[in-house]
């Protein structure tokens, strides 16, 4: 008790403080909670306010981020060659940085990061592991880490986990994102590592060997949702059924998750799936869902803003804009980005939220990538969210969703595969549109053609020579 | 009706202020951990590294008992009981009406420890207030630790460490006599006691803690027929044997006739010991989700009597 609230003690300040955490104090802190909840079942009331800056009002958030913006950008002129310059080429002054000033900074991009990368690497620090994006746009950037990072990122992950409930030392975590997403991967054993769960990443294989895995084993699951999608359509067609999976929670990342798919994946496993928000250039800065599918943002770690597609400026409420984001110093250290443009489109909520996160701000879940916004007429624009669950509302349940769509005449003609609209009239189809708010014209490709209408992030299969066995569980 | 002798009254005196206190204060930390659930922090419970702090505290204090002037030390005393009181009788009584019946306990003491000590009526009835006082002070401790997560485990070991350093400090440096004796006649005496004619008797506050913790934990740990156990042990070692020892050896009595017995000598080994019996008989002691999951406790709100009654 003595030493937990000596541990306590050195997290609150060097939240409050910005001074760099001690990994080691963090990591025992870790155990602390799992012993609490050993003793006594769950952790004591007000545990929440322990890893969450407990903001009591607006005015306390503002001045969190301002503080908070100021070290982090008073460090990056200090140490980071890239953003030395860009300070001194705008005029942004450090010394006088906040949320406001900081409007005044260039965005920094993607195309930023893949041709100057050994500029963004701070002087004197550590990289350790290095992680590529595996979006599914473009060429693949990298990312260096530091053992600090993933230690401090991994401990908060886990105290959160444990604080939430979301994860003890009983779970078993089965992961299927792309074994190549380094980060994701390291990060989710070593917070299971802290928390004494056990880890079984698999990544993206065959859908029937997951399903072996997962069958009464596996108690969470972290998967991307197009490998969701996967997942379900097998299950249901070897007849699974909730009884026979453990499963607790599913853990949605990146990728549009439709409610189609949702409600099927619930109904299925038998758990609930929990749609987040992640980003390797911004972690740890992450958003969870609410049950009124907004987009919460953890605003202790990182600073989080909506600009407006064209002119830059933040986002009218209601208006599409991309999600720009600023990890704070000490959580970001060794390549850490400053107001990164994610491309991520969102909308700021139009009125105060009524929902069970109503004191965190929050967007509307993420609605596609900028590039990839359709737009059918000047000031009229189809997301890709909408396609998406429209497509995986069709009653052939095309899973995950494959389409291709192009403005049109003023309506947007959405290509398909035949298997996907199977049994449907082309009437049929424009009105299972309509109804979902699109003015859509239906043309129907072969099935072969499916795959390069839309690049999902299940496509990144990892290949074995065998089937492999689950072991272990 | 003939006089006692010297030895005899004082003797019959400490056994039965001994009885009685450890009694009432393991009877009363039995009844408090089945029934009120007290607060704890976010993260955190109670380690082998807290049983070394409040070791260290207790090392510590009568040292400093012995440097600071005695108003200062009044004061830490009096703040140190009002916080236990206030730990103690918040879950109970809310924060408003806590805070009205500590207070008027604190002054009260005051007032009575100045006043009162001029006869042999006063003496009692100062006693019996701060007995109160102490009692409740060992009550809310015990169960703050317990509550907080203290296995049968610390508290065994913190019995066993203490066993060395109070037959050390009774009978190498003996300052534990010029403690008892400093504190008499005023107020915030951390010690249950009594008066008889001219003997003050006296059970201190830290053994009435050792002995409600050991029954409280073995509650915890085991359930009720250890804590039975426990609670013999308490009573025989901590308070029946070390009454009676003078009256077969004549080492414990100082110059001034008091009766000054390092309690914990005879406790400390004997709770070691039943501790390593229970462990091996009944194997590892339950948590206190485990405890909280019994029938018989509340877990939250009192819970109707009948509940009470299910094995
Ligand atoms: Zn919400």
């Amino acid at each position: 008790m003595f030493e937990t609230g000596v541990r306590q003690l050195r997290m609150a300040l060097s939240m409050t403080w910005g001074r760099p955490f001690d990994t080691g104090s963090l990591t025992r802190l870790v155990a602390d909670a799992v012993a609490t909840v050993a003793e006594f079942g769950e952790l004591g009331l007000e545990a929440r306010e322990v890893i969450e800056t407990p903001f009591a009002d607006d005015a306390d958030r503002a001045d969190h981020a301002d503080r908070s913006i100021r070290r982090t950008a008073r460090r990056l002129a200090d140490l980071s060659p890239f953003y030395a310059e860009l300070f001194a080429a705008s005029g942004f002054h450090v010394g006088t940085a906040d949320a406001t000033t900081l409007l005044g900074l260039p965005t920094t991009t993607k195309h930023d990061l893949m041709s100057r990368p050994r500029d963004f690497l701070c002087r004197g620090s550590e990289p350790h592991l290095a992680t590529r994006t595996t979006g599914t746009t473009g060429r693949a950037l990298e990312i260096w880490l530091s053992r600090y990072e993933l230690e401090v990122a991994a401990a908060l992950g886990a105290l959160s986990g444990v604080l939430h409930d979301e994860l003890h030392g009983d779970d078993l975590m089965q992961v299927h994102v792309s074994s190549r997403a380094t980060a994701a991967v390291q990060l989710a054993s070593m917070t299971c590592r802290l928390v004494g769960a056990r880890c079984r990443v698999l990544g993206i294989i065959a859908v029937d060997d997951a399903l072996d895995a997962l069958a009464g084993s596996a108690t969470t699951m972290s998967v991307n949702a197009s490998y969701l999608a996967e997942l379900v359509v097998a299950a249901q067609a070897r007849g699974l059924r909730p009884d026979d999976f453990r499963l607790r929670r599913i853990d949605c990342v990146s990728e549009i998750l439709s409610p189609a798919v949702r409600a099927a994946a619930e109904q299925t496993f038998g758990a609930p799936v929990s749609d987040n928000f992640g980003m390797t250039e911004v972690i740890p800065v992450t958003a969870t869902s609410c049950s009124a599918g907004h987009l919460h943002h953890d605003l202790t770690m990182g600073h989080v803003e909506v600009l407006d597609l064209r002119s830059g400026d933040p986002a009218a409420p209601g208006e599409l804009g991309t999600l720009v984001v600023s990890p704070y110093f000490p959580y970001r250290e060794c390549m850490p980005v400053l107001r990164y443009d994610t491309r991520d489109v969102v909308r700021p909520l139009a009125g105060p939220a009524t929902c069970e996160q109503a004191g965190i701000p929050g967007t509307s879940a993420v609605l596609g990538k900028a590039s990839q916004l359709v737009e059918v007429a000047p000031g009229h624009v189809v997301t890709p969210r909408e396609l998406v669950e429209a497509v995986e509302d069709l009653p052939s349940r095309p899973w995950p969703a494959r389409f291709h769509a192009e403005p049109e005449g003023g309506r947007v003609r959405i290509d398909l595969p035949a298997g996907a609209v199977d049994g449907m009239s082309s009437a049929g189809l424009t009105d299972h549109f309509a109804e979902r708010g699109l003015d859509a014209r239906v043309r129907v490709l072969d099935d072969h053609r499916a795959p390069s209408l839309r690049r999902v992030r299940s496509d990144l299969r990892e290949l074995g020579f065998v089937a492999p066995e689950p072991v272990g569980a | 009706m003939g006089t006692p002798t010297s030895t005899t009254l004082p003797t019959f005196l400490a056994l039965g202020v001994a009885i009685a206190g450890t009694l009432l204060t393991m009877a009363l930390s039995v009844l408090y951990l089945r029934h009120v659930r007290m607060e704890r922090p976010a993260i955190g419970t109670f380690n082998g590294v807290d049983v070394v702090v409040v070791f260290g505290f207790i090392v510590v204090l009568p040292l400093l008992y012995l440097v600071l002037p005695l108003t200062p030390l009044l004061v830490v005393l009096g703040l140190t009981f009002t916080s236990a009181l206030v730990f103690g009788l918040r879950p109970v009584l809310g924060p408003a009406a806590t805070w009205i019946v500590v207070g008027v306990v604190i002054a009260a003491n005051i007032w009575m420890g100045r006043t009162m000590l001029g006869t042999v009526v006063g003496w009692q009835l100062f006693w019996i207030e701060n007995d109160l006082l102490v009692v409740g002070a060992a009550v809310a401790t015990a169960n703050l630790y317990v509550q907080g997560g203290m296995r049968l485990r610390h508290v065994a070991w913190f019995g066993l460490v203490l066993a060395v350093y109070d037959a050390v400090f009774t009978f190498v440096w003996p300052i534990t006599n010029t403690l008892a004796q400093r504190f008499i006649g005023w107020p915030f005496d951390p010690s249950v006691g009594f008066r008889i004619g001219i003997y003050n008797a006296t059970i201190g506050l830290g053994d009435l803690l050792i002995y409600s913790l050991f029954v409280i934990a073995a509650l915890k740990a085991y359930g009720p027929r250890a804590a039975r156990g426990a609670a013999v042990i308490s009573v025989l070692c901590g308070a029946v044997v070390p009454a009676l020892l003078p009256l077969i050896t004549d080492v414990f009595i100082d110059a001034r006739t008091d009766v000054i017995v390092p309690a914990q000598a005879a406790f400390g080994p004997a709770a070691f010991l039943y501790y390593r019996w229970l462990r091996r008989t009944y194997g590892a002691e339950r948590t206190m989700a485990g405890f909280l999951g019994r029938a018989d406790v509340d877990r939250q709100a009192p819970t109707p009597s009948f509940a009470l009654s299910v094995p």
